[in-house]
């Protein structure tokens, strides 16, 4: 009998996902070329067939790419790629800025996904020689799950764009969900650290400060706007209940050394997330690359405030 | 060092006796421009051979010869490469001829578009061009050169009239006054990078130069004014010749000294300013160029400013060239070559020519 039930559920699984695979095939040619885009440089982008080379000018792209199940079809990564681990065999176009426009088009590709703000000027230049660029440069987690639809669209799989950003919405809504409950008292205060002498940290409007407050937390560099240099009296004054630093390019440093480091800065001993020890190290990928790790780090900030 | 210290080792020298003779200087021009030419075009060649996609010359050749080939080879040699070559040529020789000028009317070997404030009023005229364009949403990329020229004649007369307040004498109070200026300027860029929410991030550049983004379409827009600009101040190299042997030798000569700086400063802001719209500042050629000229064919403007206008095209694809090879695909700043290249080079001229 047991056996039996195992063959039952072998053949319903089969066929489970025989007809989702086909589900899917079905859709892979639904979308009608060309296909007409506005990216973020506010230009209209005409998509004419599915891009089969594609080159990411900026890491979060990378990552929607390789998210979206794309990553094969991508050619060319810039000198930052370093996730998924795959990127590492993937040609590099070096620096993100400025682009080495000779690689590129050396590369052929069909696609090339940019980040304006450092890549302007090469922009308008790839343009002018043919070159499809759609620029990708969101500054909401709500923009970045719709560029990963957009994205989807272009590259001839919005059905599956839809599942995966509904699988991400459908994290963001359980963190919401589980900070809507908690009262507005016990949020903690944030402050985000660096590894540098000088620390910037992210005011309102930016992505960070978005992922802090979905994840119920209060940071205390909310009253300016965009990344400020911010005044070290202002943090003992504010005196936040935990510190978080993040690690990576940006912010590199010995490890085991930055909780010493951060505890030893003049005038901060009496901040609570001092006194308690309270201080954590993030990767900083999770929180600067506007991709679908995004909700990776979310999950990561309502983890350290909660648990 | 003094100018006057400095004319004096020319003048000492037999050279000069002989470049300033008429006899000589018409076959000596004749020489320079073949040897220049002939210079710029085997650089050229070379220099098309080296980038992040090694081309076989073979290819290059044939890419070359036949235009017709739609390919990426061809796309690379005929959109990225050359624009680019020609672009630094054209820098190149404004750079060299305006500093060299602008040395020879203000009789100071410090003198150099960059020092006087010039670049850095072109790039901050660049940069407000840009920024109209991102707030007005017009295309102004034809008449970027022209807010270069506002910026560079701003700063121009904001470094003339700061002179005329220090006390000091004429040319050393031009110089302070255009360090000062050129500091201003570049602060001014940075807040405007800093007010401005993305657009101009990208335009960094500005501080550092830059030859990457070089097209057709743009060196269609400048090679007329630096031509003919550097045209211009050629002619004035008599006028030159007679101001190096001093103020007073000049007027005597008949030189209208002052009219003769109004010419050459507003020629050479214009030559800058068309260059510096599109590369952003590159220090240190307009400086040493014309030092290394001086000491390779004397101080004959009529001479020396052909001269060290093909000498400066040749350094700068030079320059340019390794600034995209050495450590590719990563690019450098150009700027940081010329710098890192010119100023060993400029001291071993110097100390082997004093000797």
């Amino acid at each position: 009998m047991f056996t039996f039930k195992k063959y039952i559920f072998l053949f319903t699984l089969t066929i489970f996902l025989v007809f989702y695979s086909s589900h899917l095939f079905s859709l892979a040619a639904q979308i009608d070329y060309p296909l007409i885009v506005a990216d973020d440089t506010g230009i209209s982008v005409t998509i004419e067939s599915e891009p089969q080379r594609i080159i990411s000018a900026a890491p979060n792209n990378t990552e929607i790419l390789f998210a979206l199940g794309l990553g094969d079809k991508v050619v060319g990564v810039t000198n930052y790629d370093n996730y998924p681990e795959e990127v590492n065999l993937i040609e590099k176009i070096g620096e993100m800025s400025p682009l080495n426009l000779e690689k590129i088009v050396a590369l052929k590709p069909d696609l090339i996904l940019t980040f304006a703000i450092f890549q302007l000027k090469e922009i308008e230049r790839l343009r002018e020689l043919g070159f499809k660029v759609l620029d990708i440069e969101p500054v909401t987690l709500e923009d970045t799950l719709e560029r990963m639809k957009m994205i989807a669209r272009v590259c001839g799989i919005p059905k599956q764009g839809e599942i995966i950003v509904g699988g991400l919405l459908q994290r963001v809504e359980i963190i919401k969900t589980k900070v809507a409950q908690i009262d507005s008292s016990r949020r903690p205060k944030i402050f985000i650290g660096g590894t540098h002498e000088i620390i910037y940290t992210p005011g309102a409007n930016t992505l960070f400060d978005e992922l802090i407050s979905l994840a119920g937390g209060e940071n205390i560099a909310r009253v300016f706007s965009g990344w400020i240099k911010i005044n070290p009296e202002l943090v003992a004054e504010k005196a936040p209940d935990i510190i978080i630093v993040p690690v990576g390019v940006m912010n590199p440093g010995d490890q085991s050394r930055i909780k010493e480091d951060i505890s030893k800065r003049p005038g901060w001993s009496n901040i609570p997330a001092i006194k308690n020890q309270k201080i954590f190290i993030v990767n900083e990928d999770l929180f600067y690359r506007p991709g679908p790790r995004l909700v990776d780090g979310l999950e990561k900030l309502y983890e350290i405030f909660y648990q | 060092m003094d100018w006057k210290n400095y004319m004096k080792y020319f003048t000492n020298n037999q050279n000069l006796k002989v470049n300033m003779g008429y006899t000589s200087w018409r076959k000596k021009i004749r020489v320079i421009f073949f040897l220049g030419i002939l210079g710029i075009l085997g650089t050229s060649l070379l220099c098309l051979n080296f980038g992040v996609v090694s081309i076989q010359p073979r290819v290059i050749f044939s890419i070359l010869s036949h235009r017709s080939a739609e390919s990426t080879n061809y796309l690379i040699i005929w959109q990225l490469r050359i624009p680019r070559i020609i672009m630094a040529i054209l820098a190149g020789i404004a750079l060299s001829t305006v500093g060299a000028a602008f040395q020879g009317i203000l009789r100071n070997p410090l003198a150099d578009p960059y020092i006087l404030g010039v670049s850095a009023g072109a790039a901050l005229g660049a940069c407000i061009g840009i920024a109209l364009e991102y707030i007005s949403g017009y295309y102004l990329t034809f008449y970027l050169p022209l807010f270069s020229f506002l910026g560079a004649i701003f700063s121009l007369f904001l470094v003339y009239k700061s002179s005329k307040v220090s006390l000091s004498e004429g040319s050393s109070g031009l110089l302070l006054g255009g360090v000062a200026i050129t500091f201003l300027f570049s602060a001014l860029i940075t807040i405007l990078l800093a007010f401005s929410k993305s657009e101009l991030h990208s335009m960094l550049f500005w501080l550092m130069g830059d030859l990457s983004t070089a097209s057709w379409n743009k060196i269609s827009i400048i090679v007329l004014p630096v031509l003919l600009g550097c045209f211009l101040i050629f002619f004035s190299s008599l006028d030159l010749n007679a101001l190096a042997l001093g103020e007073e030798e000049a007027l005597h000569l008949g030189v209208n000294t002052s009219k003769l700086r109004v010419r050459i400063f507003i020629t050479g802001s214009l030559i800058i300013a068309s260059v510096v719209s599109f590369t952003g500042i590159i220090g240190f050629v307009g400086l040493i160029i014309p030092h290394i000229t001086r000491l390779l064919v004397g101080p004959d403007h009529r001479i020396m400013l052909p001269a060290s206008a093909f000498l400066g095209a040749i350094f700068l694809i030079l320059c340019d060239t390794l600034a995209r090879f050495i450590i590719a695909p990563t690019e450098i700043p150009i700027g940081a070559i010329t710098a890192s290249i010119g100023a060993p080079l400029f001291i071993y001229l110097l100390k082997r020519g004093y000797q």
